[in-house]
């Protein structure tokens, strides 16, 4: 009873080389888009469409081709008087997904100044539970992704003191799983995303001893399918975002080279869209920002000289990490 | 996006789309404008909570409309402390939209979270109802983990055990080896002791001699090897195995991974294992090429050694 593998099939008229170029239109137009019905129905996540669309710009060195004015304007209308967290747009709640994303653009201008950074702070500290866990917003829900966020903002704002993170570590130690990878609660299934974030917050603080390094990058490396590309979990199809939430993870633990660069690459450059510009998450899919920006993230960790050095646990450009002098673990 | 296949379509057809999208996105704007009007006011209107009820139908990510909903809930469970029907229907009535929403995207955060949410408020929540609900998606999807964190939730309201759920598993997995899902959910199951061990050894090994390409036992087997309780007798046992199924497959890569985790655990006091160890990781590097650095990594080791 062998089961195939799940996976794709490159199609043999797919990109090789990368349309830079495209890209920077597409995310150009997308912002601008107003009327577009794709991007009127997303407003209930603008703020990290903007981080995905602004940093992918800035990793190609075209931040400056979107008007920085309108962008700080709009986040400081974001921000809640109430609670200072920020929401993913005006007329919706906020949210600590939204508030990282407002914080890492901010950081990108160098415009930390434009909100209340110190509500900020007590926003987030606010949804810390006792057992060390975060919830998203007041509505109660938990979720390492949302533990990730919260050490994320704090460190971009120099503010880690102002939760309990021996706590909050061990809240995050406790959904390890067998497979050494880690799941959004306690007993969840690993799954890349998540353990992207969780290795994302032990690396910003300084825990990254509590994993097996090689019982997870094993796991990890093993998200890559004979196409090239990387899925989230096993027995489930490659996509781009998986891609560098596996290959972040592994540049963590200091293991990028347990996979195949190459194969990687054709697998990456295979998902742009020729006419629109923009990746998607397979090979004739429709593009979107999301994949986009992960797109070139993770092709600078695969050394791509077009594409600036990423951070890859904040997935910011490099040169911004190290003039905020953010402190990090990497293996 | 995920999956959203890129379809080629004519002018007319695209002018056509592009009109109706205009429709939808006004009738969206519109909704959220009046949502927005009534969450100003202490009460709520039942038209805007209908309005609410469709656009999340159409999309359950917005996080808004399901916290807006929240505040109703807790307004009608304020107004009504004499566990009326009315309020039963209410709260019935919350609990269907999540299901709709989750029919159409099993995935959906929002949904699911919004469901526990209101299930935990209600005064006569029927958990053996959630449980089943689990069951059922569980078999349209067996992969989906937020239905398998969401029996789990529900287990403990209704007098499950994990003891039962390990018979479950067990049962799960012999019908189906290949789901990851199920290997993992058994290990959060019990502890590994002395006791459980040889079972648990069995039904690996039962999974990988039915099918030793696939990934997932193998998997559970490296985690059941990094246990103290397991000695080196099943670990020898296990070799003996290993090397017999590797006659039948000489070209799989899992065998020739384990065979190493095995021979670097009994290399501790028995030091002859290493040539075996660097001839696993040298075919390994041949049949394996994509995780050739990780091969690599381990026979630098051993030449250290
Ligand atoms: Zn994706």
């Amino acid at each position: 009873m062998a089961i195939p593998i799940k996976d794709i099939k490159l199609p043999e008229d797919s990109p090789k080389e990368l349309l830079l170029d495209k890209h920077v239109e597409f995310i150009k137009r997308y912002g601008k888009s107003d009327d577009d019905y794709e991007f009127g129905m997303s407003d209930y996540l603008r703020m990290s469409g903007m981080y995905w669309g602004l940093t992918a710009l800035e990793l190609v060195d075209k931040l400056h081709i979107l008007p920085e004015n309108d962008v700080i304007d709009f986040i400081k209308r974001c921000q809640d008087p109430e609670t200072g967290g920020i929401s993913a747009c005006i007329d919706h709640d906020p949210h600590l997904l939204y508030t990282l994303s407002a914080v890492q653009i901010l950081c990108m201008y160098d415009r930390l100044d434009a909100v209340d950074a110190s509500a900020v702070v007590n926003y987030v500290t606010s949804l810390q539970l006792p057992d060390g866990s975060f919830t998203g917003d007041k509505w109660g829900e938990v979720d390492t992704r949302f533990s990730f966020c919260a050490v994320a903002t704090l460190a971009l704002l120099n503010r880690l003191d102002a939760i309990d993170v021996e706590k909050a570590v061990s809240f995050v130690e406790s959904c390890k799983n067998f497979d050494e990878g880690f799941g959004s609660r306690p007993f969840s299934e690993s799954h890349a995303g998540m353990v992207y974030c969780c290795l994302g917050f032990l690396s910003i603080t300084g825990r990254l001893d509590i994993v097996d390094r090689d019982t997870l990058a094993w796991w990890l490396c093993e998200r890559q399918l004979p196409s090239g590309g990387l899925n989230g979990r096993p027995e489930k199809l490659p996509d781009v975002c998986y891609s560098w939430w596996v290959l972040s993870s592994l540049t963590m633990l200091g293991r990028l080279h347990w996979i195949s660069a190459p194969a990687l690459k054709r697998f990456i450059l295979a998902c742009q869209d020729v006419e629109t510009g923009g990746f998607s998450d397979r090979p004739g899919d429709v593009a979107d920002p999301y994949h986009t920006v992960f797109g070139f993230a993770a092709l600078s960790l695969l050394g791509f000289d077009s594409i600036k050095p990423v951070n890859p646990t904040f997935c910011m450009p490099q040169h911004v990490i190290d003039k905020l002098k953010i402190k990090h673990q990497l293996l | 996006m995920h999956g959203r296949l890129k379809v080629r379509t004519t002018e007319e057809q695209q002018l056509l789309k592009r009109k109706e999208q205009q429709k939808k996105l006004m009738a969206y704007r519109l909704g959220m404008k009046q949502i927005l009007e009534s969450r100003k006011q202490d009460t709520y209107d039942p038209k805007s909570l209908a309005i609410c009820a469709q656009l999340l139908m159409v999309n359950p990510d917005i996080y808004t409309l399901w916290n807006y909903r929240k505040e109703v809930v807790l307004l009608e469970l304020k107004a009504d402390n004499d566990e009326s029907e009315q309020l039963a229907n209410f709260l019935e009535n919350e609990l269907k939209l999540t299901e709709q929403c989750l029919l159409a995207n099993p995935k959906s955060y929002g949904s699911w979270h919004h469901r526990y949410w209101v299930l935990a408020r209600h005064p006569n929540s029927n958990w053996q109802n959630e449980f089943d609900l689990c069951s059922k998606y569980l078999t349209m999807d067996e992969r989906n983990f937020h239905c398998w964190d969401y029996r789990r939730l529900v287990l403990n309201k209704i007098g499950i055990t994990l003891g039962d759920e390990l018979k479950f598993s067990t049962n799960r997995i012999n019908i189906n080896f290949s789901n990851y899902s199920s290997w993992h959910y058994r290990s959060t199951l019990q502890a590994l002791t002395a006791d459980c061990v040889q079972d648990e050894l069995s039904l690996v090994k039962s999974a990988l001699f039915t099918d030793p390409m696939d990934s997932s036992a193998w998997f559970y087997l490296r985690w059941l090897l990094s246990n103290s309780v397991v000695t080196h007798d099943h670990m020898r046992d296990l070799l003996d195995n290993l090397n017999q199924l590797l006659e039948l497959e000489p070209e799989c890569k899992w065998i020739l991974v384990a065979k190493c985790w095995l021979l670097k655990n009994l290399q501790m006091d028995e030091g002859s294992y290493k040539t075996e160890q660097i001839a696993s990781y040298s075919k390994l590097q041949e049949i394996d090429s994509m995780r050739e650095g990780q091969y690599v990594d381990y026979l630098k080791l051993l030449q250290l050694d």
